[in-house]
This record gives C-alpha cells, sequence and structure tokens, in this order.
C-alpha cells in the first residue's frame, strides 16, 4: 500500500481540493466585483497580495511541519522577536542589507531552539512550541523594553519596495522560496522521508529515513522563512509592536489545511497553501469593501475551514471513495 | 488551552508582585491592572501610580493581561482580591462581565473603582475618569472639520469592539456629526483587534471602498501605527489625514511625517497619579471634593458625585508643533 502521497505531479497539475479553492478565491472574486465598485481596482488587487506576503512565506514553512506531523504554534512570536533585531538595527541607523541578513538569521537561531525543545528534547510539537509560545512571548515584552518600535527608518522599505526586472522583490522572494522547496521535496529524498515521518514516525525510523535530522532541519527552515517573512513585515509597517504576529500561527494553520495539507500528516500541497492564504485574505479584504463589519471575519475563517473539513469527512464515507481507496 | 497558560503565567507573576508588595508591612496596598501591560500608555500610568505610592507612603501594585483578553483581566483582579489588597482600579476591557467581580470585593470589603475605562453598572466605587468621553468624542471631530470642512467622509478604525472606552468615543463622534455637522460622513467603525497589522489591512481596504474618504480616526492607540502606515503605503498623505487618540511617543514619526494630523489625549501619568490617589481616599473612608486641589497634579480633578465620576481634566491636541514637549 502506497499512502505517501504527493500532490500532483507537476506545478500545473491540480488535485481536487486545490481546483476547489481556486474556484472559491474566483467565485469569492466574482461577488465581490459585483457588489462593489471599489472591489476589482488594480490597487486594492495589491493591497490583497500585499497583505498576503508574510503569511505565504510562514504557511510554507507550516505546510512542511504539518506533512511531517509536526505544528509550531508560537511562530507568530518568533516572527515578532525576529522583527525586533530587524528593528533594532535600524533603529541604530544600521545597513539596511544587514537588516536584510538579520531576519533570517533570527529565524534560523529560534528555528534550532524550536528544533532542540520539540526534536531533541522529545516533547511533542504542540506542546512544547505552546511552552515556547509563552517564552517568547514574555521575551518580546522584556526586549522592547515596554517601547514599541515606531517611526523606523525608511531604508530597509526602499530596498524592498523597488522591483527587480519588473516584480515586485516581495514576489520575487516568495517565488524564490517556494521553488527551492518544491524542488527539496520533488527532487531530493527529503521530500519523500518527511511525508514518510508523516506518515508514521516510527515506521520511518525503521525503514533507516534519518528522522531526527529531517525534523531538525524543517524546524530550522520554517524559521528561516519566518525571518524572512519578518523583514518584509518591518519593511511594510516600520513598526514592531508589542502584539506582534499574535494571530498569524493560527492563520498560517488554517490557510495550510485549507489548502489540503493534513493536520495528521503525510500529505501536503504547497499549491494549496498558497490558494488557501490568498482566500483567507480575500475574504478578509472583500467583506470590508462590501461594508460587512471585520468583527465577522474570523467568523467567516472559521465557518470555513469546519465546511471544508466537515465536507471532506462526508464524501469520504460515502461509497465512490470507499470504492476508490479500496482499488488504491 | 492557549489562554489557560495566559492565565497560569499571569497568576504567577501576580504572586510574585504581591509577595514583594508584602515586605514594606502596614502601607495600604493600592492595585491597578490595566487593559494590556507592556504598552507606553499603560507604562506611563504604572509610573504615574509610583510617584502617587511614593507621595501618599502607599504599595502600588501594578498588574494585568498580556493581551487584551477580558476573562484574563478578570482572573488577575479576582487574584489580587483574594491576596486582600484594600483597593483594586480596573481599566475594564468587557463591562458587561466585571459585576460579580466587583460584588465579591465588596463582599471582603475592598474597593473596587475603575480608572481609564468604565462599567458604569457594575457597582463599582468611583471612575477615574482620563476626560470625559464626551470631550475626547467632540474634540476629535470638531478638529478634523477645522482640517478637512464639513463636507467629508471620515473613517474610524477601532480596536476590540468590547473595549467600552472606545465604544463610548465613537458613540459621541457619532453624535457630535449628527448634531454639527449634518453634511459630514462617518463610516462605521471598523474593529482591528491589537495588531497594527490588521489595522493597516482595514484602513487599506477602507481607503479602496471609499475612494472619496479625507481622514481615518484611529480609535485605539494599537492601532494608530497601522493606520499611519496604510496612508503612507497608499501614498495618500495629503489627500487622507489620519487621526486619533495615540501618545506623543506612538504618533511622533506620523505627525511629523504628515500621516497623521493631530491626535487627541491626556497625560497618562496624571492619571496614573489620580488613581492612586483615589485609591488612598477610599480607604481612608474621606469623601471626594467637587473640586480636589491634589498636589502631585497640574490641575484640580472634579468630582460628579451623581455619576460618581472623578475626571482629570479636559483633553489635549497634540500636533507636530508639541509632541515633542511630551514623553510617554
Amino acid at each position: 500500500m502506497n499512502t505517501v502521497r504527493r500532490s500532483g505531479n507537476g506545478i500545473f497539475s491540480m488535485n481536487g481540493r486545490e481546483w476547489s479553492l481556486l474556484v472559491a478565491c474566483l467565485l469569492a472574486i466574482t461577488i465581490f466585483s459585483v457588489a462593489s465598485p471599489h472591489y476589482a481596482t488594480s490597487g486594492n488587487a495589491v493591497t490583497v497580495l500585499r497583505n498576503s506576503v508574510e503569511l505565504l512565506l510562514i504557511g510554507l514553512g507550516m505546510t512542511l511541519l504539518l506533512a511531517m506531523g509536526g505544528i509550531d504554534v508560537s511562530i507568530g512570536i518568533v516572527m515578532g522577536l525576529a522583527a525586533i533585531a530587524i528593528g533594532r538595527i535600524l533603529g541604530a541607523d544600521g545597513s539596511p542589507f544587514l537588516a536584510i541578513v538579520a531576519g533570517p538569521m533570527a529565524g534560523a537561531v529560534l528555528g534550532c531552539v524550536t528544533a532542540a525543545v520539540v526534536v531533541l528534547g522529545r516533547v511533542p510539537a504542540i506542546v512544547g512550541t505552546l511552552g515556547l509560545l509563552g517564552v517568547y512571548r514574555t521575551a518580546v515584552f522584556v526586549l522592547l523594553g515596554g517601547q514599541w518600535l515606531s517611526g523606523l527608518p525608511s531604508s530597509l522599505t526602499d530596498l524592498l519596495s523597488t522591483t527587480v526586472l519588473g516584480i515586485p522583490v516581495a514576489a520575487f522572494a516568495i517565488a524564490v522560496a517556494y521553488l527551492a522547496v518544491w524542488l527539496a521535496l520533488r527532487r531530493t529524498p527529503y521530500g519523500l522521508h518527511l511525508l514518510a515521518i508523516g506518515n508514521s514516525e516510527e515506521k520511518a525510523r525503521l525503514s533507516g529515513i534519518p528522522v531526527v535530522k529531517i525534523r531538525f532541519a524543517t524546524f530550522v527552515i520554517s524559521g528561516v522563512l519566518t525571518g524572512i517573512a519578518a523583514t518584509f513585515y518591518v519593511a511594510t509597517y516600520r513598526n514592531v509592536e508589542m502584539t506582534i504576529g499574535s494571530t498569524l500561527a493560527l492563520d498560517a494553520i488554517a490557510a495550510v489545511i485549507l489548502g489540503g495539507t493534513s493536520i495528521l500528516g503525510g500529505r501536503c500541497s504547497l499549491i494549496g497553501t498558497v490558494l488557501g492564504v490568498l482566500l483567507l485574505r480575500i475574504l478578509q479584504n472583500g467583506l470590508l469593501l462590501i461594508g460587512i463589519p471585520s468583527l465577522w471575519q474570523p467568523v467567516v475563517t472559521g465557518v470555513l475551514i469546519l465546511g471544508v473539513l466537515g465536507f471532506e469527512a462526508v464524501s469520504n464515507r460515502l461509497p465512490l471513495a470507499r470504492f476508490q481507496r479500496a482499488r488504491a | 488551552m492557549l489562554s489557560h497558560l495566559r492565565k497560569v503565567l499571569a497568576a504567577s507573576a501576580l504572586s510574585l508582585a504581591v509577595a514583594t508588595a508584602a515586605h514594606a508591612a502596614d502601607k495600604h496596598k493600592v492595585a491597578f491592572v490595566p487593559q494590556l501591560i507592556g504598552i507606553p500608555y499603560f507604562n506611563a500610568m504604572e509610573a504615574g501610580g509610583n510617584r502617587a505610592a511614593k507621595d501618599l507612603g502607599v504599595d502600588f501594585i501594578y498588574s494585568g493581561p498580556v493581551d487584551t483578553n477580558p476573562v484574563d483581566q478578570l482572573q488577575i483582579v479576582q487574584n489580587l482580591i483574594d491576596q486582600g489588597v484594600e483597593a483594586i482600579s480596573v481599566s475594564v476591557l468587557d463591562a458587561s462581565s466585571i459585576a460579580p467581580v466587583v460584588e465579591s470585593a465588596k463582599a471582603k470589603g475592598i474597593k473596587l473603582f475603575t480608572s481609564d475605562s468604565d462599567a458604569p453598572d457594575s457597582g463599582r466605587a468611583v471612575y477615574v475618569a482620563q476626560a470625559t468621553d464626551e470631550g475626547l468624542g467632540t474634540t476629535i471631530i470638531d478638529e478634523l472639520v477645522k482640517r478637512v470642512g464639513e463636507d467629508a467622509t471620515i473613517g474610524i478604525v477601532s480596536g476590540e469592539a468590547t473595549a467600552s472606552n472606545l465604544n463610548a468615543w465613537i458613540g459621541f463622534m457619532q453624535k457630535e456629526a449628527t448634531a454639527k455637522y449634518p453634511k459630514l460622513k462617518l463610516l462605521a467603525p471598523q474593529f482591528a483587534g491589537g495588531t497594527a497589522e490588521r489595522a493597516a489591512q482595514i484602513s487599506g481596504d477602507l481607503m479602496a471602498a471609499n475612494p472619496d474618504i479625507k481622514a481615518i480616526i484611529a480609535v485605539a492607540s494599537s492601532t494608530c501605527p497601522g493606520v499611519a502606515q496604510a496612508i503612507e503605503t497608499a501614498g495618500k498623505i495629503g489627500s487622507v489625514i489620519g487621526a486619533g487618540y495615540c501618545s506623543p511617543n506612538t504618533a511622533r514619526s506620523y505627525l511629523k511625517s504628515g500621516a497623521f494630523s493631530f491626535t487627541v489625549l491626556w497625560d497618562p501619568e496624571q492619571l496614573g497619579y489620580l488613581t492612586v490617589w483615589a485609591g488612598k481616599q477610599l480607604i481612608d473612608g474621606k469623601s471626594l471634593e467637587a473640586e480636589n486641589k491634589i498636589s502631585g497634579l497640574e490641575k484640580p480633578a472634579t468630582y460628579d458625585a451623581a455619576k460618581g465620576i472623578l475626571l482629570l481634566g479636559p483633553p489635549a491636541v497634540f500636533t507636530k508643533d508639541n509632541v515633542d514637549k511630551f514623553n510617554f
């Protein structure tokens, strides 16, 4: 029985969940365009994409973590800590290039800390990262010393709001990150090992897969991606507030699950994560534009996840799905 | 699970604070529970409270939730009651749920009063007010009309939908607009929670949905950086002005960049002083005069016995011209 499933065979072949998400995105865009004259503008499209940058990067790491049966609920605060490092450098009128390096470096260090606790310390990921969430949150308070970093110099902003060959730097960074992870998943043993661990860590270990190494590396990769997200966050908002990143971990987990990556591990979809993030942000933006108070946005996200997972649970019990599984 | 962890952390921090305070025996204890620890605004109140404690010879305990969670806040208040702190002041997050805690304080002979954010029907001993809600609501609308004229669309971005002080200010803004400026169009308030990221997203969406928007009011101090950043990112400095209830330190760079035109507030350091002074009066069983001259404060505090409100004074307007005179 082959339970290791990768989504599709190429970038452009999509599975059922990914198609449904794409349809959902297009449907939402169509409805919002009809309902609000201000929705379908290039300015608003840029806004939605701009608002998706951090979540796309953090979601990519979360996809890998969930695929191997892990999770990181502290990831939003990890971004906050990396943002503080970047903000301190900018605040001291340091080089913006140094700030760009500092984000991923801080992310890598924090990824190592998380990996040390969860992988080396053999603590379940949800428990270990929950503990770290408390520690990191307090670290944010202590490091900021009660003062927000606000009104930071615009040197980093100027550097990252430019375009390379007509493509915004952020889009470029995201494309490179996704391509690199996709190649690692498809063209190196890493992908198979990751999903094998997600299916059954014990079986993976018995098959000679370097479980500890793979799991450690994945937490570090997630940390680096989060550090890059922090760089874009600080470049955009020029501000590090005390509550930074407090909603990001749950948003990332929501988007990744929507995208079809299994919360139990063993299955992942990069296209699904991209579409999941976009759907969340399209809904948040569109609901406000058609005049629904922002208070209701979390409800919509919650209902969406329950709907998708509920639909999946029901459809898995239908006779056709059973028949297909029996044949596979 | 997350909120439980927070409670445990908050509770342990609290018992530490109380244990430390217990060393200085025989002194009366006055506590203040803010809505959120670690932000400059409440830090300034803490500083004022400490100054008053020194002047008046009482112990001052400062402890609050690490994010704007009403349940965590009630837990902290309940802990202070259990510890036997004689006067406890609260900047209320959720006015509807504090009444039982007030009852339990009364049963133990503890003076529970509100400061900074009120719960009028809870049976609290007194409300120490920074300024009247009416004064704040009307001042911001009057100042805005001076700048953008009467024929304008204005957006409102608030923090938590349950924060009674923010909702009261919005109410008076709407009242003032209807009564004095019939042509002024105030949009329905949007709620961003505690993060700059969400406030920026919502402000960007508001500008997209209302191309004729002339100004955005940041109601919660935590939403100011987001609103300002959205105006800067959208390139709308000059065509859309930001205003709000935020501290000079938070708004300084935005006032200077032109994204913000002015902010309306009071000095929280003075408010913290007045809070501890009021706590001491309650413990001593002294009644409040209609006008109270207090040596540590700039202006006399007025007392409205019918409403049970002790008022610090009229609100202040900070612009780029006077912002550098303040540091909080």
